[in-house]
């Protein structure tokens, strides 16, 4: 059976997401508040459309809710979107929801509202602008788990302090780890008497934000 | 109306209601802040109002801390918005952990949020219904009255 969606709110988003999804398979159901909106959404092809306010739960009993896979709310007010989860999960069991969030500060509280998976898109967009930042240190920056974890690849340069140096010699934040070296062809885990030469690549795995210290530690630059 | 003469209100929205309730808590000598994002709305104040007023906006978390909702004893949600004063009520209950949670809903619908948190939910059309009601049966009861005395 297909895997169903329903979209509540958002503009270019929920039209964005709806053709994403129905291109790999889901079936999607979007709710939006105006009738203009509607009508855009409208032009896609496969896309359930209904128009009303999302937060009200006889409209999403007529979005048939109940038999949703995943809900996912879009709107641009944090209190509907919390609404929206909310009644998605307790009044009519759906199984995953998702939120956007605009304020940052929340995150925490959202899933701590039982949300399954919250959006903050300002901590999304953010953390891209900074790693585009600091692209020449970094070749490439992976964010996991929300973003909190983050591994990189770093370029051991010549004039890199680091370069020469034993594991333990150098003076990491608490929250970072360099897990992986890598040497040519060579995969090297590293331990505390590992040295490091110049023209290594080494993976660093980083929690709290604390890769851009751990970079500058490493390769001596001062990020400004 | 009774208030314990040391706690502190905190009341979210000043319409009508809000604006009442504060000036009835303030006329008892409550301590009473009153948060609304529209300061104009302060108007409804009785001019004798003693409390404090906040303008800002109560879905910031900030603005809630500020007006030191971590010492609040009750917190009274009352804006015209449900799914605002679902969130700011959570809010207080789970970030600021106040003890008395108070929130009004115009759709019924909505309170089953609410139910495994805690929070008490006044509902103006059931309340509304329910006076009603009240008198009807009150009429009725006049009238059978009536007939059994004739």
């Amino acid at each position: 059976m297909k895997k169903r969606v329903l979209l509540v709110g958002g503009r270019s988003k929920a039209k964005a997401l709806a053709l994403s999804l129905i291109h790999k398979g889901y079936q999607v159901t979007a709710i939006n508040e105006t009738y203009e909106d509607c009508l855009k959404l409208s032009e896609i092809d496969g896309l359930s459309v209904l128009q009303g306010d999302g937060t009200r739960p006889f409209l999403l009993e007529d979005a048939d809710a109940a038999g949703m896979d995943i809900v996912i709310a879009l709107t641009s007010k944090d209190e509907d979107n919390l609404v929206i989860c909310e009644l998605s999960k307790k009044k009519f069991h759906v199984a995953k929801t998702v939120a956007l969030v605009t304020d940052p500060k929340k995150t925490d509280f959202f899933y701590k509202m039982g949300v399954d998976r919250v959006v903050c898109a300002i901590t999304v967009i953010t953390s891209i602008i900074e790693q585009q930042a600091f692209v020449e240190e970094m070749t490439n920056v992976f964010p996991l788990g929300e973003g909190h974890v983050r591994i990189a690849e770093v370029p051991v340069c010549g004039n890199a302090p680091m370069a020469g140096k034993k594991l333990w010699e150098i003076n990491l934040p608490q929250d970072v780890i360099i897990g992986c070296i890598l040497r040519g062809e060579k995969v090297m885990i590293p331990r505390g008497d590992t040295r490091i030469l110049v023209g290594d690549l080494l993976i660093l795995i980083s929690g709290n934000g604390q890769e851009i210290a751990a970079i500058e530690e490493l390769t001596g630059r001062e990020s400004k | 109306m009774k208030t314990d003469q040391n706690g502190y209100t905190i009341i979210i929205g000043c319409g009508r209601l809000g604006a009442n309730l504060a000036n009835a808590l303030s006329d008892a000598e409550g301590n009473v802040l009153i948060m609304d994002k529209n300061g104009d709305a302060f108007r409804k104040l009785s001019p004798s109002f003693g409390g404090l007023t906040a303008t800002a906006d109560a879905t910031d978390i900030d603005a809630l801390q500020a007006a030191g909702m971590d010492k609040a004893d009750t917190v009274i949600v009352v804006t015209n918005n449900d799914n605002v004063n679902v969130m700011v009520a959570q809010l207080a209950r789970e970030v600021f952990h106040v003890h008395e949670v108070i929130a009004r809903l115009y759709d019924p619908e909505r309170e089953c949020v609410y139910q495994e948190f805690g929070i008490a939910t006044i509902c103006p059309a059931i309340l509304s219904a329910k006076e009603i009601n009240k008198i009807l049966d009150r009429a009725t009861l006049v009238e059978a009255s009536d007939d059994a005395g004739k």
